[in-house]
């Protein structure tokens, strides 16, 4: 299952709320993941990872005091590799590059051995990692992310709901089936996604938000400002 | 009678449905995307849900009618048996999957999925469908007012698909149909009795199955 919360923030009037923000998404999707979390705050790229409850984290952490310009989270049921802080996502590589995914991919081993061979180095062995590293390849090879998620599509077997993070932009992807949940909602004030709408509901002004799901295998992508 | 689902659990509130007798309405408030909102219902009630429902709303009942005030999460409708669910906005994925019976109406659009397994329900969209609608489907009829996305009616059994706007792509063992007088004739009750106005009756497309991927009644 897992659970993934995305917030980027346009009114900077926001920006002092943002880890109250991410807390109060990520534990509406609690449920959907209650072994581990993980989230990457923007600009500053802080990465807090832990096993436990999501709840039990963000209050651990102090997430309400933390602002910032934008963050994906994740809150993780394992289906692929041991429940450990090392195997939480996000999945931080590269130049500041944060992923988190919902699903299970089926070649990763065979891309895996790939990038091994061009000299990538990896840090878990996490299906999910290997979309982090892909993306990452991808950016430093000169593409830039909304074609290298498009190139991720053609690549990588599997399910998947990605959200990804650079320090300038903010994307998500579904795979061609689109067996994984993700919505998502804009305002002026901010643009978030989330995989189920109970999390999108606690941000101010969502009513009147522009609420809608992502197309699969469509890139949606959103520049920081 | 209300209930304030920010301050009153699912379970509490779908217990406090069951309960109610013949005839009787009910208005769930504060909805903000909770799950399994108003499912399980046996008796004929009147169950109105104001704003965004989640996961399964009206799921698994019978009788009823259910009347969403906002939009959907996925499986809206999933098994009902018979009554009625209304969504004024858009519905998530898996719309009305496994359905066996009853009517369930969708003003907006349907994401992926809609009518998947049907087994006998009613299903009608105003707008457009997501990619895969009718996959599988095994008895029933669906509607859609807009367009239907990649794959419409995938491996098809007995219901019927129309379509009044743009097919992107056929399924496997999928075809179009000619409409018969008793095509139109359905297609216009079922406008008229759900307010589809913007659907011509004679210029929709029926979709059925091609019946080369199943053989009942075969050796």
């Amino acid at each position: 299952m897992c659970g993934i919360t995305a917030l980027q923030l346009r009114d900077p009037g926001l920006r002092p709320r943002l880890g109250a923000l991410m807390a109060a998404m990520m534990a509406q999707v609690a449920e959907r993941g209650p072994d581990s979390a993980g989230i990457t705050i923007y600009p500053e790229i802080a990465v807090l990872k832990g096993v436990g409850h999501p709840a039990v984290l963000a209050t651990e952490w102090r997430l309400h005091e933390i602002s910032g310009t934008q963050a994906v989270a994740h809150t993780r049921m394992a289906t692929e590799s041991a429940i450990t802080a090392a195997h939480c996502h996000p999945f931080v590589v590269g130049d500041g590059l944060s992923l988190v995914h919902n699903g299970s991919f089926a070649n990763h081993a065979t891309i895996r051995r790939e990038l091994l061979a061009r000299g990538v180095a990896f840090d878990s062995d996490n299906d999910s990692e290997v979309a982090a590293r892909f993306l990452a390849y991808r950016l430093d090879s000169g593409d830039d992310l909304e074609k290298a998620l498009r190139l991720l599509c053609e690549r990588f077997d599997g399910f998947y709901t990605l959200a990804v993070q650079t320090p300038d932009a903010f994307a998500v992807v579904r795979d061609v089936i689109a067996c994984k949940p993700a919505i998502i909602a804009e305002t002026p004030g901010w643009v978030a996604m989330a995989s189920e709408y109970r999390a999108l509901a606690v941000l101010p002004g969502i009513e009147a938000a522009r609420v809608y799901e992502p197309e699969p295998e469509e890139v949606y992508l959103w520049t920081s400002t | 009678m209300d209930i304030d689902l920010s301050t009153t659990t699912v379970r509490t509130a779908n217990a406090t449905l069951r309960a109610l007798p013949p005839g009787a309405t009910a208005r769930l408030t504060n909805p903000a995307g909770r799950h399994n909102l108003a499912v399980g219902l046996t008796e004929e009630i009147t169950v109105e849900i104001d704003g965004t429902a989640g996961y399964y709303v009206g799921g698994l009942s019978k009788n009823a009618t259910v009347l969403v005030h906002g939009t959907t999460g996925w499986g809206a409708g999933e098994n009902l048996m018979s009554g009625l669910i209304r969504v004024d906005g858009d519905a998530s994925q898996s719309l009305a999957a496994s359905a066996h019976g009853g009517t369930i109406v969708v003003r907006g659009d349907a994401s992926l999925r809609a009518g998947i397994s049907l087994k006998g329900a009613t299903v009608l969209v105003a707008g457009n469908v997501g990619d895969h609608c009718g996959f599988m489907a095994q008895a029933g009829t669906i509607l859609v007012g807009g367009d239907a996305g990649r794959g419409l009616g995938d491996s098809l059994y007995e219901a019927v698909i129309y379509v009044a706007g743009r097919i992107k792509d056929l399924g496997a063992d999928a075809r179009v149909e000619e409409l018969a007088e008793s095509d139109v004739e359905l297609v216009a009750r079922l406008a008229k009795q759900h307010g589809f106005d913007h659907i011509d009756p004679e210029n929709v497309t029926r979709v059925a199955s091609a019946r080369q991927l199943y053989h009942w009644g075969t050796p």
